[in-house]
């Protein structure tokens, strides 16, 4: 470490001097930081998509389409259906087989058509939320992480400073630095992950009571068939 | 019944990644830029400390002396930095010297090459110089009898001129005199014409004075007069108002004392109404109560002021009170206080 005040003080020559510990932290920062983004960009447009498939949805179911019809084109697509439509075509599908079946009364039929549905609707937040928790990982332990690099650095920095007869801020200074910059490496990470996580977890809420209203109000509907 | 085991592929994973690594190289690109923006601050510091030393006053005053004389130095002092100090010093004492010896010298030829010419022109030269010189004193001659024929003229001209200029003066002065006397004349003729009006005006102004003094004197008597009369009506005017005043005060106090003896005069009704009054008591006995009234005739409180004597007849009337809230009040909540604290009187006989 020569302190002179022509050091090169550029994030290369930064990263590059530091020690072994300090890079190990900052690649592992790095790494959380592109997988944070990386889900961040999947969860919008995961999020994106799924809301314009149940506005269309309840669009068409809405707006009075014979059910049999909605059930067939819902199996049909199955592969690319939104979450709603898979909800409806469960609970239709389940509904279905009991009234062909013989001498059920309606309510066994409502309550096993509902437990369908329930069991579509918990599979679909599942895969929605999926990857959530990473973000929340991630906003809550880069900074720690990016923390510990610092304190390694900060510590390394003062050790040389002990064998040195007149300490100056100058032989301190570089280290703390490079050093600073993994917390700064950790808050990059942390800050966008934790913002990602509340506006996602916000818009999983809002979905949930949107699917779960859906299921009651089908209910309705389906039990309505039975009686007439 | 379940309806899908396989893992559907989700929107957008390719995309997303292609963002994660573009925000990542904006940021670092973004960082580095900075970084190396900053890094220029310490250089400007080292070229600071450079022109600190202090050469610049010795490599300034030296170029412009030395390069008629040697051109040679002139290539030294941005070559080495530390060298100019001591090269500069004898530098700037050889070339003054120098300089001047050329101008002198230059000075001195110049003359010698017209003196040779002379030389050799030099008898035809005497010739022309005496012709000349004959010449001139005759002319000398002339121009000094012109001169003096002039100068005569001038003088005598002058002379004239003096005497002319003399008598214009006294003449001058003369009417100069005569137009003075004439203004001061007129001038102490027209004070004392002032003089005179002054004073009459002044007259005249004091017995207007006067009459104008006399008419305001006049006048203020008049207005005293007057306003001692105002006051008094004045006075008059006040006393009735006052006297109708109390008289309202009372009519209206009168009336107040009217309305809250006829609530008394109905409170006592009511509770009158409501008594069960025992059979057989000798006499007539009185029971005294304190009632404390709330707003609205609500009883707070009875209590027992003077007893009658007879339990039954007491708690009779008590009970009488406890029915007959809520007592009637005058609808004016002004007059609520008057009926706050209320002493109830009950006679066993009407």
């Amino acid at each position: 470490m020569s302190p002179t005040v022509s050091q090169d003080m550029s994030l290369f020559q930064l990263v590059g001097s530091a020690s072994l510990p300090v890079q190990l932290v900052m690649l592992l920062l790095v790494i959380a930081s592109l997988m944070s983004w990386w889900y961040i960009f999947r969860k919008l447009f995961v999020i994106r998509e799924a809301e314009r498939q149940c506005d269309e949805f309840e669009n068409v179911f809405w707006k009075g389409t014979d059910l049999n019809a909605l059930f067939q084109s819902a199996a049909a697509s199955r592969h690319t259906a939104g979450s709603m439509e898979r909800i409806f075509e469960a609970g239709f599908r389940e509904f279905m087989k009991h009234r062909r079946q013989p001498g059920m009364d309606t309510g066994t039929a409502m309550d096993s058509t509902r437990r369908a549905m329930r069991a579509t609707y918990q599979r679909e937040m599942d895969r929605l939320e999926s990857h959530l928790s990473f973000l929340a990982t991630v906003g809550s332990v880069s900074p720690y992480v990016g923390l510990f690099g610092t304190v390694w650095g900060i510590m390394n920095s003062f050790r040389g400073l002990s064998n040195v007869a007149q300490a100056t801020i100058a032989h301190v200074a570089p280290g703390i630095a490079e050093a600073l910059i993994a917390t700064a490496m950790g808050l990059f990470a942390a800050i966008p992950a934790v913002i990602a996580y509340n506006r996602y977890a916000s818009s999983m809420d809002r979905l949930a009571t949107r699917f779960e209203s859906f299921m009651e109000e089908m209910s309705n509907v389906l039990q309505r068939q039975a009686g007439g | 019944m379940a309806l899908r085991k396989f893992v559907r592929p989700e929107p957008g994973r390719v995309p997303a990644a292609v963002l994660a690594v573009l925000v990542h190289l904006v940021f670092f690109a973004f960082l580095i830029f900075g970084l190396n923006w900053k890094t220029e601050s310490p250089e400007g510091m080292m070229v600071d400390l450079w022109s600190s030393l202090p050469p610049a006053p010795a490599k300034t005053a030296p170029p412009p002396p030395p390069k008629p004389i040697e051109p040679a130095p002139e290539v030294k002092p941005p070559e080495t930095k530390p060298l100019p100090q001591p090269e500069p010093l004898p530098k700037p004492e050889t070339p003054p010297p120098s300089k001047p010896d050329i101008a002198i010298k230059e000075k001195t030829e110049k003359p010698k090459p017209e003196k040779k010419p002379l030389e050799n022109k030099q008898q035809l030269e005497k010739e022309r110089k005496e012709k000349e010189l004959q010449e001139k004193k005759e002319q000398e001659q002339r121009e000094k009898e012109r001169k003096e024929k002039a100068e005569k003229e001038q003088k005598e001209k002058e002379r004239k001129e003096e005497e002319q200029r003399e008598k214009e003066r006294k003449e001058k002065e003369q009417k100069e005199k005569e137009r003075k006397e004439k203004a001061e004349k007129e001038r102490k003729e027209k004070e004392r014409k002032e003089e005179e009006q002054r004073e009459k005006e002044r007259k005249e102004k004091e017995q207007k004075e006067k009459e104008r003094k006399e008419k305001a004197e006049k006048e203020r008597k008049e207005k005293e007069q007057q306003a001692r009369v105002a006051a008094e009506v004045e006075q008059l005017r006040r006393e009735q108002e006052e006297r109708d005043r109390l008289q309202a005060e009372a009519a209206a106090q009168a009336r107040l004392a009217k309305e809250i003896d006829e609530y008394k005069a109905r409170i006592l009704a009511k509770i009158r109404r409501n008594i069960v009054m025992p059979q057989d008591l000798p006499g007539n006995p009185v029971v005294e109560f304190d009632v404390t009234v709330l707003p609205g005739g609500d009883i707070l409180d009875v209590r027992l002021r003077k007893s009658s004597g007879f339990t039954a007849f007491d708690s009779a009337v008590e009970r009488a009170i406890a029915l007959s809230k809520p007592l009637p009040l005058p609808p004016d909540p002004a007059l609520f206080p008057k009926f706050r604290n209320l002493s109830v009187k009950v006679h066993y006989l009407e």
